[in-house]
């Protein structure tokens, strides 16, 4: 156990590294806050624009705050999927990192959490533009802290495991690898119901959502943060139904994650892709 | 004895190239760069995929969110028009200005500069060959947005439509020449700069919302990015009042003509600046500095 929480530390340790090192220090804070920032004020733009005409302006704080933590979802996922890229494309070490007694599971588990202090940074920055710009706000005493805690926390695992998936199909596609990066993020965004009620999408789709944990998660958060969620279909859903199913559906995925993973990376080596450049 | 012929005469250079007028040079190498442009596009079906879909996934939610939200139709169809103007600005991004960085990692760059023909006529090659990729890629867009979310425009003048797309596409294009050139100077950043200037400019060009919404500061962004005045003119030409558009559209028009002429000027000016500046540090051959 100490052994695995030492390598974490050493990935960690070297993400960090990593991530700090390949721009200056101003570029390096306008990357990590300039897109979640601007994202917010993409949504703020279009609030200002409609608020008042719009039946439902009241509605824009549960979607405002639910695309603040999608922050997590961008960094971790897309950045697990970058990893691959980088360590394999720039740096062309994932050879190394592969063959090295750290291990590619604990090597990328310490680069995600790096991810995850960035996707806190983003998710801080961009909730302090929605209290101050928008008007994004929410009574303290009234937050569930007990389980809003829980599903922040069973959420970020989510994020790892997805994470863990796409890093997988990185390595064994190389070609695709950086558009999968940026596809996937963006079809959760849209599948998942980030900024509109999952209720919009079409029969059919929208079970299809509720097995992804993220759409259960965005939910969640906005219920036990603001007091109430966005979706009619899940309004009747009890909040010990809905952190019991986050958690199941979490369980599961990060089972499948891992699972998928192995399954993936076994296949890459077979082929010889690991370290196969594309000189994209 | 037989005579040397004219082409062994003492004095005639053996390495002479033949004299082709500037202007057809200009021609054919930017027709060359088009054809590789076309090509090299439709080589990687992935790409296609990521290219047409995802820009037209984000579209999708933001229209989404008009809906549930309970505002006016207007507004979807203007976050329609929008999101597939985003895929031109995703273009110039990482098809123009990233472009020469791409060919310095390749180690093909050394290759366009002792080329004999003009940098700005493979610039152009490049420009001409992403609008008409992206264009071709814009309909799934297009099918997404009027097609499965039901955005509707009122009759409109197509001619009006297609003078506005060029001159906004001329505009955004002679922009993407003078970023392509300015991030010669940059080395790994210029990805990471591609990526932030996304998102920022999606919101400084209003292209999720009408730009009035940012008042004078929507003015002043507009005359930084020409996405901005492109996105409010067509917007305008499509939906009329409904548009809710920043200036009238006869003087959007002037601007954008105007921003076109500027940043051709500027787009020559700064390669040939920062040519001789990569050249003069060594950068034009440096990989990952």
């Amino acid at each position: 156990m100490s052994a695995r929480v030492g390598k974490l530390r050493s990935a960690a340790w070297l993400g960090w590294q990593i991530e700090s090192n390949w721009a200056d220090p101003f570029l390096f804070v306008v990357y990590t806050v300039a897109r979640p920032v601007a994202t917010a004020l993409i949504l703020a733009g279009m609030y200002w624009a409609v608020s008042g005409q719009a039946a439902r302006a009241q509605m824009f704080a549960g979607f405002f705050v639910a695309n603040a933590f999608h922050n997590y979802v961008t960094q971790v996922m897309i950045g697990m999927g970058w990893v691959i890229v980088e360590e394999r494309e720039d740096y062309e070490t994932l050879k190394y990192v592969y063959t090295s007694p750290i291990g590619m599971i604990n090597y990328l588990a310490g680069r995600g959490l790096v991810k995850l202090s960035l996707g806190t940074v983003s998710l801080l920055v961009t909730l302090l533009v929605g209290w101050f710009c928008v008007g994004v706000r929410w009574e303290w005493g009234a937050v569930a802290w007990i389980p809003f805690t829980l599903t922040f926390a069973i959420g970020l695992v989510a994020c790892l495991s997805a994470g863990f998936l796409v890093a997988g199909v990185g390595l064994l596609l190389p070609r695709i690898a950086v558009t999968l990066n940026e596809g996937v993020a963006i079809a959760l965004y849209l599948a998942c119901g980030v900024i509109f009620p999952i209720d919009l999408l079409p029969r059919g789709i929208q079970e299809l959502t509720l097995v992804i944990p993220f759409t259960l998660w965005y939910e969640a958060l906005r219920r036990f943060l603001l007091g109430h969620g966005s979706s009619a279909r899940l309004a009747d859903v009890s909040d010990l139904a809905m952190l019991g199913w986050l958690a199941l559906s979490t369980a599961v995925f990060s089972v499948v994650a891992l699972v998928g993973y192995r399954a993936l990376e076994t296949r890459a080596r077979k082929l010889g892709r690991l370290d196969q450049t594309t000189m994209f | 004895m037989k005579a040397p012929s004219d082409s062994h005469a003492a004095g005639a250079d053996p390495f002479a190239r033949p004299h082709v007028h500037p202007a057809v040079a200009f021609y054919r190498a930017a027709r060359a760069r088009l054809y590789v442009r076309m090509v090299g596009s439709f080589r990687e079906p992935t790409w296609i995929i990521g290219d047409s879909l995802f820009p037209a996934f984000g579209m999708a939610a933001f229209v989404l969110l008009y809906r549930a939200l309970g505002a006016p139709a207007a507004y979807e169809t203007l976050a329609v028009l929008g999101g597939i103007l985003s895929a031109y600005w995703l273009n110039v991004l990482w098809g123009m200005g990233t472009q020469l960085y791409w060919e310095k990692q390749q180690g093909q760059l050394q290759l366009y500069f002792v080329a004999p023909v003009s940098r700005m006529a493979i610039l152009t090659g490049m420009a001409v060959g992403g609008v008409l990729t992206t264009t071709i890629r814009t309909v799934v867009g297009l099918i997404v947005g009027f097609g499965i979310l039901g955005a509707r425009v009122p009759a409109f003048d197509p001619w009006m439509l297609a003078f506005v797309f060029v001159l906004s596409m001329v505009a955004l294009y002679a922009l993407g020449m003078t970023l392509s050139s300015l991030f010669l100077l940059f080395g790994r950043e210029a990805w990471h700069l591609a990526n932030a200037l996304a998102e920022p400019v999606y919101f400084m060009s209003g292209l999720y919302f009408p730009l009035r919404t940012l008042g004078g500061f929507g003015l002043v962004a507009a005359c930084v990015v020409p996405l901005g005045f492109g996105v409010d003119a067509l917007r305008q030409v499509l939906l009329g009042e409904a548009a809710r558009g920043l200036l009238p559209l006869d003087t959007e028009i002037v601007i954008l003509a105007v921003l076109s002429v500027g940043f051709l000027i500027l787009a020559r000016f700064s390669l040939a600046q920062l040519e001789r500046i990569s050249k003069n540090e060594g950068r034009l051959t440096q990989r990952w500095q």
